[in-house]
């Protein structure tokens, strides 16, 4: 009389075996374990702090900047324009590949690859994609003017000082 | 006067170390001329045996060489230059002047490194069309091309990290431009700017990032591409050859002659009588399995020939000419250098390095189409030619009349971007606009 041979399990194709599972655990550990190392370096060299120009900084009294004056901040990459008693930061960071436009007679021109802009900006000719941003202004209680170029506001936006 | 006992106690212990260094005195038999390839570190890279084919001038240009030994150049001359170099946007461009005006040989040095960078990026573009134009990417070297297409891209970022570290105005505007380039791409790009830059404009931190790119990320992932890619070129059996290479005429067999062994001569009469020449049965083989389109050694009729010396001299003087062509040129001009970076006044025209004006020239026209997207799609095209074009005709011949539509779409592709550099490079002026170089 012969013994029924249980058939074994690693034969039946999709029955989850302890090998199998082991394999599945480990392999999902081992690849697992990559994609957070991989994203672990991404986070490290992502700069928590940078240290170069802050974002917010004073640029000086109202007074500095007479009616009608349109003066280029480089450093900033900020125009302050001045009409009156209204006054306003204009981005001159070129919106199509960061060059400093620089201030022309009818507006901002770009040195890099010819983006034109009108006096408040937008765009009149050259590949820039769309207007220079304007950046929000406040008056400091200390009297000096603050820019924020982290925030952008819409354009026309005149501080009234 | 010298004591003969002691000179000739000193002479085994010299050959004794030199013999243990060099295995093998130089070969005047096949089987030294297999066992030299084989037992020397610097020549097992290479295989025994390699095709006539291979070794025709006309047929390679020697374009991979020439690529290689730039690379090899460029390690030297820039852990020299790393000796003098700060990257701090403070001392960076104080260090250019230095290497120009006080440390012995430097201006030389950047020149060298700075010539052998462009003839790089010249020479690997070139490698590509020879690889293409001969139709070497067909099986089994799909994969192998895919590698030099990650090269080609790796040796444009290394040319491109490397442009910042002067930190004059030419490093700082093209780098902006670039980046900015970079930043267009969908989803990722503004992230991958800052990551890059490690700040939102050009600055001290850029500089540091690029400089540790430029010298340890990137040539350490050059290198092992480099690895793999020449490792596969053996695997896959040596360059590329027209099939019917294969059935050429055998030259006449090479019979080899050797002298009998002096034992044999001293100890036998016999021997001594017959001391002519004779003919060595081969006793030696290639270990390991060898399967596939290797080049085989010695039992098949084949038209390969040793490696050394035909291979070794073609690839010495590949080298000589190499250095001979960057030492001629860094002689006679000296590398760029403008005013140190201003950030007030971007020069007008901002122009990228010249393999990136074909690039700039389109970015003008739409950044993110110019700069990302047809950029993008040439790459991705080019690492899927191998696994488009199947057609197993016309490999290793030049311009193969069954490749002519192959051919003719890739000339395009090379002729449009030629074109494009060429009208960045001599018809834009101030503003990007249209100007005549005449």
């Amino acid at each position: 009389m012969k013994t029924p041979v249980k058939p074994a399990l690693e034969e039946s194709g999709d029955a989850m075996t302890r090998r199998r599972l082991l394999s599945w655990l480990s392999g999902f550990g081992l690849f697992g374990s990559l994609i957070i190392t991989a994203f672990s370096n991404l986070i490290f060299i992502k700069p928590r702090a940078t240290y170069g120009q802050p974002n917010r900084f004073s640029i000086g009294r109202p007074d500095d900047f007479p009616s009608g004056a349109r003066v280029s901040l480089d450093e900033r990459r900020v125009c302050i324009v001045r009409d009156g008693d209204k006054i306003a930061a204009i981005s001159t960071t070129c919106t199509h590949l960061g060059c400093i436009v620089a201030v022309s007679e009818t507006g901002f021109s770009c040195p890099c690859h010819g983006s034109r802009y009108d006096q408040d900006g937008n765009v009149t000719g050259g590949p820039a994609p769309r207007a220079l941003p304007w950046f929000q202004i406040t008056l400091a209680p200390n009297g000096e003017i603050e820019v924020d170029k982290d925030t952008e506001i819409e354009a026309g936006n005149y501080l009234r000082v | 006067m010298s004591n003969p006992t002691t000179s000739s106690s000193w002479k085994p212990l010299v050959v004794n170390i030199w013999r243990s260094i060099f295995r093998n005195p130089l070969p005047s038999s096949d089987l030294g001329r297999a066992s030299t390839s084989f037992t020397n570190f610097f020549l097992h890279i290479h295989p025994v045996k390699v095709h006539r084919h291979s070794l025709k001038a006309t047929y390679t240009l020697g374009l991979g060489l020439i690529a290689f030994f730039l690379f090899f150049i460029l390690v030297v001359t820039g852990i020299l230059l790393m000796f003098y170099y700060v990257p701090s946007t403070t001392q960076a461009y104080d260090r250019m002047l230095d290497l120009r005006g006080t440390v012995a040989f430097g201006i030389f040095l950047r020149n060298m490194h700075r010539w052998s960078a462009h003839g790089m990026v010249a020479v690997v573009f070139l490698h590509m069309c020879r690889v293409f134009l001969t139709g070497s990417y067909k099986p089994p070297r799909e994969f192998n091309w895919v590698l030099g297409v990650l090269l080609l891209l790796v040796t444009l970022f290394l040319s491109f990290t490397g442009y910042l570290l002067p930190w004059d105005q030419l490093a700082f505007w093209a780098i902006t431009v670039g980046t900015s380039i970079a930043s267009y791409a969908p989803l990722v790009g503004k992230e991958m700017k800052f990551i890059l830059l490690g700040d939102s404009t050009v600055g001290q931190e850029a500089l540091l990032r690029f400089y540790v790119l430029h010298v340890a990320v990137l040539p350490a992932v050059l290198s092992l591409l480099v690895a793999i890619h020449f490792w596969r070129i053996r695997k896959d059996g040596g360059l590329s050859r027209p099939e019917e290479e294969d059935a050429l005429p055998v030259p006449p067999a090479e019979v080899e002659l050797v002298q009998a062994p002096a034992v044999v001569m001293a100890t036998s009469p016999a021997a001594a009588a017959a001391a002519e020449p004779v003919l060595q049965k081969r006793n030696y083989g290639i270990q390991g399995l060898v399967r596939g389109p290797f080049t085989k050694v010695g039992n098949v009729p084949d038209r390969s020939v040793f490696a050394w010396p035909n291979l070794f001299m073609a690839e010495l003087v590949v080298f000589l000419i190499t250095v001979a062509g960057v030492l001629l040129v860094s002689l006679l001009f000296n590398a760029p250098l403008e005013e140190p970076v201003n950030i007030m006044h971007p020069p007008n025209p901002a122009k990228a390095p010249w393999y990136f004006l074909g690039l700039q020239e389109q970015v003008s026209y739409s950044a993110f189409w110019g700069g990302v997207g047809i950029p993008g799609i040439e790459v991705l095209l080019l690492l899927l030619v191998p696994y488009i074009d199947r057609k197993v005709a016309g490999v290793g011949r030049w311009f193969a009349r069954e490749r002519l539509l192959a051919n003719f779409l890739f000339l395009t592709f090379v002729v449009v971007n030629v074109i494009l550099i060429i009208i960045g490079t001599f018809f834009r002026g101030p503003n990007w606009e249209f100007v005549s170089p005449w």
